[in-house]
């Protein structure tokens, strides 16, 4: 059991969060346009690699990733999340990207474990 | 009293499922997708959803999530992955739709 001794290490960082998780949706359909045969894949892809890349930083959280990958038609789309937690150590992001035919939204949650 | 604990400490897909389905029920129920109101059923919905989830005092964090969706053709794909233990930590998602709306919920329960 490693001792965490900064501050920094044992809170959430909702930019760098949102740094890695925008970096990794850029990363796998930055360019390409809506296509239902291949949505699936992406969606598994952006929620898994950004809890990887969430993971490396070695911190002591439980991690949640959750996307939406939604075509650009003109339908409304509402998200909303309610937690319920301890808020000295718990944190999430949430993060918005569109290009011009889908939209997508992820949302991260970092839930500290018991030490 | 092991058996009891084993029961009280976990995460109960089924019972929460029902939870949830009653929530949206009656947040919605028959209502057809109107702009001005999504936000404040939004709302009751994930705050009814963990007050209930409260109740059954289970030693939980717990994490809602709740997505609306008009019912108009547009393709919409979700998914979740989770970095947690296991042996105690769960989820469950509600999908429930109507004529105009649909609605997905998803439940993470992580142990304390």
């Amino acid at each position: 059991m490693e001792e965490y001794h900064s501050g920094d290490e044992v809170s959430f960082n909702p930019d760098d969060a949102s740094n890695v998780v925008k970096e990794c949706i850029e990363g796998i359909i930055g360019g390409v346009d809506y296509s239902q045969n291949k949505v699936n894949q992406w969606t598994a892809s952006i929620v898994e690699h950004s809890l990887t890349q969430l993971v490396k930083q070695g911190k002591p959280f439980k991690y949640i990733v959750n996307c939406a990958v939604m075509q650009k038609s003109g339908a409304g789309l509402h998200t909303a999340n309610s937690c319920y937690w301890d808020t000295t150590t718990d944190g999430s992001c949430t993060v918005r990207w569109e290009n011009r035919t889908m939209y997508c939204v992820v949302s991260v949650f970092a839930v500290a474990i018991a030490l | 009293m092991d058996e009891d604990q084993s029961e009280e400490t976990t995460f109960v897909v089924d019972e929460i499922t029902t939870i949830i389905k009653e929530t949206v029920e009656t947040t919605i129920g028959n209502n057809s997708y109107q702009h001005e109101k999504i936000n404040q059923w939004m709302s009751s919905i994930a705050e009814l959803s963990l007050s209930q989830l409260t109740k059954l005092g289970k030693p939980f964090k717990y994490i809602v999530t709740c997505i609306i969706l008009q019912k108009n053709g547009a393709g919409l794909h979700t998914a979740s992955s989770c970095f947690w233990d296991n042996t105690t930590d769960g989820s469950c998602t509600v999908r429930w739709e109507n004529k105009t709306i649909y609605c997905i919920v998803s439940v993470f329960g992580l142990a304390i």
